[in-house]
């Protein structure tokens, strides 16, 4: 029978390994999302609505936002940064800096998050210099920044160097023998090669920084209105067992969150789609 | 421009690329660099270009010091291997590179740019591919269009790093014809890499053959091919029969298939030999075959004229071969002669008939 023929394959075992993907990501991720849903339907629409429209929450939504853009930011610019100077030059300790790069995965991020705060408190090593030019990082979104910074700094790193370490250098010296200087040959030549990459990186970046809260908590000071992120106001309505109104802000924040990350890939896949055309 | 390299050497790590060559390219020439993988032709093209740094000598075009200019400095175009056109860019925006990226004082307008874009893809004949990518084109088409964006910056030198080197035979055929016709229409001095003879033969005026790091001959493809300066450059131009003397063991002797007779009958100084394989490669036909006396096998080629008008061979047949033009090189001679210089490499070509 004409449908029962099969697309022939060198590996076999198609539905076997789709079949686990999807158990698998239906017991990790859809059925716990699943109930989050659940639970902040028990509510009814009018608290739902007052719950996640609160001035407290809608202003840690704000703030979670425009720190977690700010701080996958910075690590686009300097996550490439790092990468390219891995991949492109070879100095004594290149490996350790390597290794150094994964570090912000391996440490606990409370550990992270008191580290930082000790050092860029008000009177700490760092902070006292600039509590002296009259700026506070501890204790303001700029700590949170810098916390978010902290842990989102590999992923960058870690989406661009493969694609860096395989670009083709005669595309470099192509533009050269064309004329261009070094700066139109990163922006013309080289950018456009790893932008792409530098876009997932910072959308792993971003994600992550979204819901990150163990070393946040520490430099943020917790200042309702000011300083308090949503995975601290999920935790707080937890404490006073409001288990559905914990669940509704983290059913805005995830919505949120999926549509931000949709976005991004969607114009990952059109630049990719552009640059590799078949 | 007339490029002069003199005394250039470029070494990576311990091995010598380039080992200091002179070389002198008039302007307008149209020159191959020929040699096998390893023989630094490439690695002298890119110091030509500026892609590489030289180690020791200069390089002068048109007696002006250009070893320390930069790339730009230089104005060569250069068309790379595998073209290295901007995959993300248009046919158009790839030609256009050149000149868009000139600063704004020197930069011609949109309107000239375009103009300069459409009249060189004249020239390279794909007027209706401009706003394709590369990747839509065929490799022959995108070799064109490499081509053609290395001329958008009109430079004075064109430098080709095995143009055809990733193409089928056919169309390999067709580009060397019709980048032989833009030379001539352009008159831009041309140096090319290549390790196919043929094509170094077919398209140069001036072949210089190379072999580890250093110049073998120059000449025209007659010259190279005529008379080569050592033995190396004869067996590397062509098809060659090697035979080792045995009364003098230093010596080996070669000879080119084509100068080989065979003969069903003895005539003048011929050898017996035995036929243990005959291949019909369109119009030529090659026998290989085996000598009576040493065992030694060699090839012999004719035409298939000449095949069909001999009485019918077939395997195992014994022919009388003669060696019409066999050449020896003086191989102690010539190993002195590497640490001397050239001079005289070819006094010490012999020719002598067995």
């Amino acid at each position: 029978m004409a449908n029962k023929r099969k697309r022939h394959r060198v590996l076999p075992g198609f539905g076997l390994s789709m079949g686990y993907t999807l158990i698998y990501l239906s017991l990790i991720v859809l059925i716990p999302i699943a109930f989050l849903f659940l639970k902040a339907s028990t509510l009814s629409l009018a608290d739902f609505w007052e719950t996640v429209t609160d001035d407290r929450v809608v202003a840690s939504y704000k703030l979670t936002i425009y720190t977690s853009l700010i701080a996958a930011l910075v690590n686009a610019v300097f996550g490439t940064l790092i990468a390219w100077v891995l991949v492109r030059y070879d100095f004594y300790g290149k490996r350790i800096i390597d290794a150094l790069v994964d570090l912000p995965f391996a440490l606990p991020t409370a550990v992270a998050g008191i580290a930082l705060t000790t050092i860029y408190a008000p009177n700490g090593w760092i902070g006292q210099y600039f509590e002296a030019m009259g700026i506070k990082v501890a204790y303001t979104p700029l700590g949170i920044m810098v916390a978010l910074t902290f842990i989102g700094l590999p992923f960058v790193v870690r989406s661009v160097q493969p694609v860096l370490q395989d670009l083709d250098r005669q595309y470099e010296e192509a533009a050269s023998t064309l004329g261009a200087s070094s700066t139109q040959i990163f922006v013309k030549i080289i950018l456009p090669a790893i932008f792409p990459a530098i876009l997932t990186g910072f959308a792993l970046a971003f994600a992550r920084a979204l819901g990150e809260y163990g070393s946040v908590v520490f430099i943020s000071g917790n200042m309702p209105m000011k300083t308090e992120i949503v995975p601290l106001l999920i935790i707080t309505k937890l404490e006073q067992f409001n288990y559905a109104g914990a669940a509704a802000i983290a059913v805005v924040m995830l919505v949120f969150s999926f549509v931000l990350l949709f976005l991004i890939n969607f114009w990952q896949w059109r630049t990719t789609k552009k640059y590799q055309m078949n | 421009m007339g490029i002069t390299i003199k005394d250039v050497s470029k070494a990576f790590g311990n091995f010598p690329a380039v080992n200091n060559v002179n070389l002198e390219i008039p302007t307008g020439d149209f020159v191959a660099l020929l040699g096998p993988s390893g023989s630094g032709k490439t690695t002298l093209l890119r110091l030509i270009a500026g892609l590489e740094g030289l180690d020791t000598g200069g390089i002068f075009f048109n007696d002006k010091d250009y070893t320390y200019k930069t790339i730009k400095e230089r104005n060569v175009g250069f068309v790379f291997q595998n073209y290295a056109l901007f995959k993300h860019m248009t046919i158009f925006d790839n030609i256009a590179f050149g000149l868009k990226v000139r600063p704004r004082k020197t930069r011609p307008s949109k309107k000239e740019i375009a103009d300069k874009v459409n009249e060189l893809l004249k020239l390279v004949q794909l007027e209706q591919l401009a706003n394709r990518y590369p990747s839509q084109l065929s490799g022959g088409q995108r070799q064109r269009i490499a081509l053609a964006r290395a001329l958008a910056v009109e430079p004075e030198v064109l430098l080709l790093d095995e143009p055809f080197g990733a193409l089928d035979a056919k169309v390999r055929q067709e580009l060397r014809h019709w980048l032989r016709e833009i030379h001539q229409r352009l008159n831009i001095t041309t140096i090319f890499v290549t390790h196919d003879q043929e094509e170094a033969l077919e398209m140069a005026d001036t072949v210089v053959v190379m072999n580890q790091g250093k110049i073998e001959q120059i000449g025209s493809p007659e010259e190279v091919y005529q008379k080569p300066a050592n033995a190396f450059v004869y067996s590397f131009l062509g098809r060659v029969n090697e035979f080792r003397d045995t009364e003098a063991s230093a010596a080996i002797s070669y000879i080119r298939p084509h100068e080989i007779v065979l003969r069903k009958i003895s005539q003048g100084n011929s050898i017996l030999s035995e036929v243990s394989h005959i291949h019909i490669i369109g119009s030529t036909v090659r026998v290989e075959l085996r000598r009576q006396d040493t065992g030694a096998l060699f090839e012999a080629e004719m035409s298939i004229e000449q095949y069909q008008n001999m009485t019918p061979i077939k395997r195992g047949d014994i022919l009388f071969a003669e060696f019409k033009n066999i050449i020896v090189f003086d191989h102690h001679l010539e190993n002195k002669l590497d640490h001397g210089g050239k001079i005289g490499i070819r006094n010490s070509l012999k020719s002598k008939l067995i």
